[in-house]
């Protein structure tokens, strides 16, 4: 790599502008696809004040390929016969270089790393004399840094011959999905079935019309790409999530939340690849918050698990249909529960927000203040939780403590986590009782634990990791706590307003290992 | 009137996930395990690697292993194996 303070060499002879941010890249790097796209948004916010260049290894016809599914606009050059790659002194790409008002290296950076692409960002305003953009988050569905591929010119000869296709993660632009015809003859629901397009119930076959009508409910063009799908990254354009749609039974409308919805299901912090090849109970449940429940009619109070509204049923199957028809995951194939989950069907649900003395579960994500949004967790099938006598809150909340004590394996702490939705007459208890969510949550944690008494030296599952494990005593009894700490749990009003019962959700993996809750805002 | 639908699968071509050829002997082959990092997997994979040695012939076992179970290889793990040309890798689980 150029070292600091060294004048920029020219690329293909031309000299380069300053100050600038060169980003060299190859095509089927897909570190280099990461960077490129936020380097595009740079692009755009410095237009006409600081240049930001890309360099491609590779040739413009390939380069242009690339460009296009990934709906870039900023310049381009090329450096194909890979003298500047070596000149510059490259050894991974993406590789990124600040140039100063005068051409001199000022900064520089290898592979994708949002830190150093803040960095660098922010130190161009302050050459160009302008404001920065936003940084860019951590959270915001991709990764915080990727290992970047060995620059081109430092390849075996024989590795451009035999490389595979590069993996197309990050692209905007899908191309338009096929056409089917329906031989004469054939019902066409029957036809979706042999085609494979669905899951075991009956279908609403996807006509060019019917897709055209879901289409006109969405302002995104058909060929955006809203996300890719695990754990096989197939390309989810808004074409294709308005045809399973269709099949799913949705209202056109629906594609208001189907949208971010799938934004969020794949989300990286959620890790679908992982769920949706486990041997584990876990399924992806989508919680709504805000005004979208009412706009679309989600079921929020009574039977909100099962077959209450046409909103959370169909929305519910187009996202297992999404996940089977583009992801791969198909049950017996890749999604190899040993069990399932009935939430394979349809696992969406609406918080009873006017029933709840608290503020939504997307407050606890920071969106709240009457916006809508869903919440993925991948949650096991609901636990039941019965208590008819409790008058206060201590009394209700004794309750759940041993039904959280058995999630994941009974004899397991601190590996999982719990989403606890608690029924409006329970609420209503917790709230009478001046209990906030907060001394719910700690009470919960501060409560909940497995007796040592148990571990009694059988070997069985969670009995070899008691050294990681935290003593407490709970009502005069030594146990173990079975959370690794309070924000483990987390607490949502969800029910009808007849019956004092609750339910508890386990967890898959959890945290930066594992499967993290993603929140969505919905337009 | 013959029905048109809007095709809702993956149309990539190939298609993701596809196994390749199997090989026709694993006599004098190099055999990479790719450990998914399950708990008392390597037990299983120890013992795997000394059958495949013992019984079919395999010149070689190389032990390579994802840092977590419950998300994809890191690519430089991928990296790592395709770098050292095994004649076919196994996605090891053992639970």
């Amino acid at each position: 790599m150029l070292a600091h303070g060294e004048i920029a060499p020219e690329i293909g002879g031309q000299p380069l502008p300053s100050p600038a941010l060169l980003c060299f890249f190859k095509t089927d790097c897909p570190a280099c696809h990461l960077g490129l796209r936020y380097l595009d948004g740079l692009f755009h916010h410095y237009r006409g004040r600081a240049a930001i260049v890309a360099v491609s290894q590779d040739d413009p016809s390939g380069t242009q390929g690339l460009a296009e599914s990934l709906g870039l606009e900023l310049p381009m050059r090329f450096d194909s016969s890979l003298q500047a790659s070596e000149a510059w002194g490259l050894e991974a790409v993406p590789a990124l270089f600040l140039l100063d008002r005068r051409g001199r290296v000022c900064d520089s950076s290898q592979g994708f790393d949002k830190a150093d692409l803040n960095r660098l960002s922010s130190a161009l305003g302050g050459l160009a004399v302008t404001e920065p953009p936003a940084p860019i988050r951590s959270g915001d569905g991709n990764p915080d840094f990727q290992p970047g591929c060995v620059s081109r010119h430092l390849e075996p000869p024989s590795e451009a011959e035999e490389a595979a296709p590069a993996l197309e993660l990050y692209s905007r632009r899908g191309l338009k999905a096929s056409r089917v015809q329906v031989p004469e003859g054939v019902e066409p629901e029957e036809f979706c079935y042999e085609q494979g397009f669905a899951d075991p119930l009956p279908v609403i076959p996807p006509t060019v019309g019917r897709v055209d009508r879901m289409l006109a409910a969405t302002a995104l063009a058909p060929d955006e790409i809203v996300a890719h799908v695990p754990p096989n990254y197939a390309p989810a354009s808004v074409e294709k999530l308005a045809a399973n749609a269709v099949m799913a039974g949705c209202l056109p409308e629906y594609m208001r939340v189907l949208v971010p919805a799938v934004r969020a299901l794949c989300d990286e912090r959620l890790d679908i690849h992982g769920v949706q090849g486990t041997t584990h109970f876990a399924a992806p449940l989508a919680v709504i918050n805000g005004p979208v429940r009412l706009d679309l009619g989600f079921a929020c109070g009574s039977n909100v698990f099962s077959n209450a509204a046409r909103a959370n049923s169909t929305i519910g199957r187009a996202l297992q249909l999404v996940l089977r028809n583009l992801g791969g995951a198909a049950p017996g194939r890749i999604d190899m529960s040993t069990m399932g989950n009935p939430g394979r069907f349809a696992y969406v649900i609406g918080e009873n927000e006017e029933a709840s003395p608290w503020g939504p579960l997307s407050e606890d994500f920071g969106v709240g203040g009457g916006r809508s949004a869903v919440t993925f967790y991948c949650a096991e099938p609901p636990r039941p939780v019965s208590e008819h006598k409790a008058r206060t809150a201590e009394v209700l909340l004794r309750a759940f403590c041993p039904v959280l004590a058995n999630l994941w394996s009974h004899r397991v702490c601190r590996r999982q986590e719990a989403l606890v939705v608690i029924g409006p007459e329970h609420a209503s208890t917790l709230g009478r009782s001046g209990f906030t969510k907060r001394d719910v949550v700690e009470y919960l944690f501060e409560n909940t634990g497995v007796a040592l008494r148990e571990y009694d030296g059988d070997g069985g599952e969670g009995t070899q990791e008691v050294k990681w494990y935290e003593e407490c005593v709970i009502r005069g009894e030594r146990c173990y706590r079975k959370f690794r700490r309070p924000e483990s749990i987390r607490v949502m009003v969800a029910g009808g307003p007849a019956g004092k019962f609750s339910v508890v959700l386990g967890s898959w993996q959890v945290g930066p290992r594992g499967s993290q809750m993603v929140c969505v805002e919905i337009d | 009137m013959a029905t048109t639908l809007v095709n809702p699968l993956d149309e990539r071509d190939p298609p993701a996930g596809s196994v390749p050829a199997r090989l026709a002997t694993l006599q004098s082959s190099r055999i990479a395990l790719l450990d998914i990092s399950k708990p008392g997997g390597s037990i299983f994979l120890d013992r795997l690697e000394s059958l495949l040695k013992a019984r079919h012939g395999v010149s070689e076992v190389l032990r390579y292993a994802k840092p977590t179970f419950a998300k994809p290889a890191p690519e430089a793990v991928l990296a790592d194996i395709r770098e050292a040309q095994p004649h076919a890798v196994i996605e090891a689980l053992a639970d």
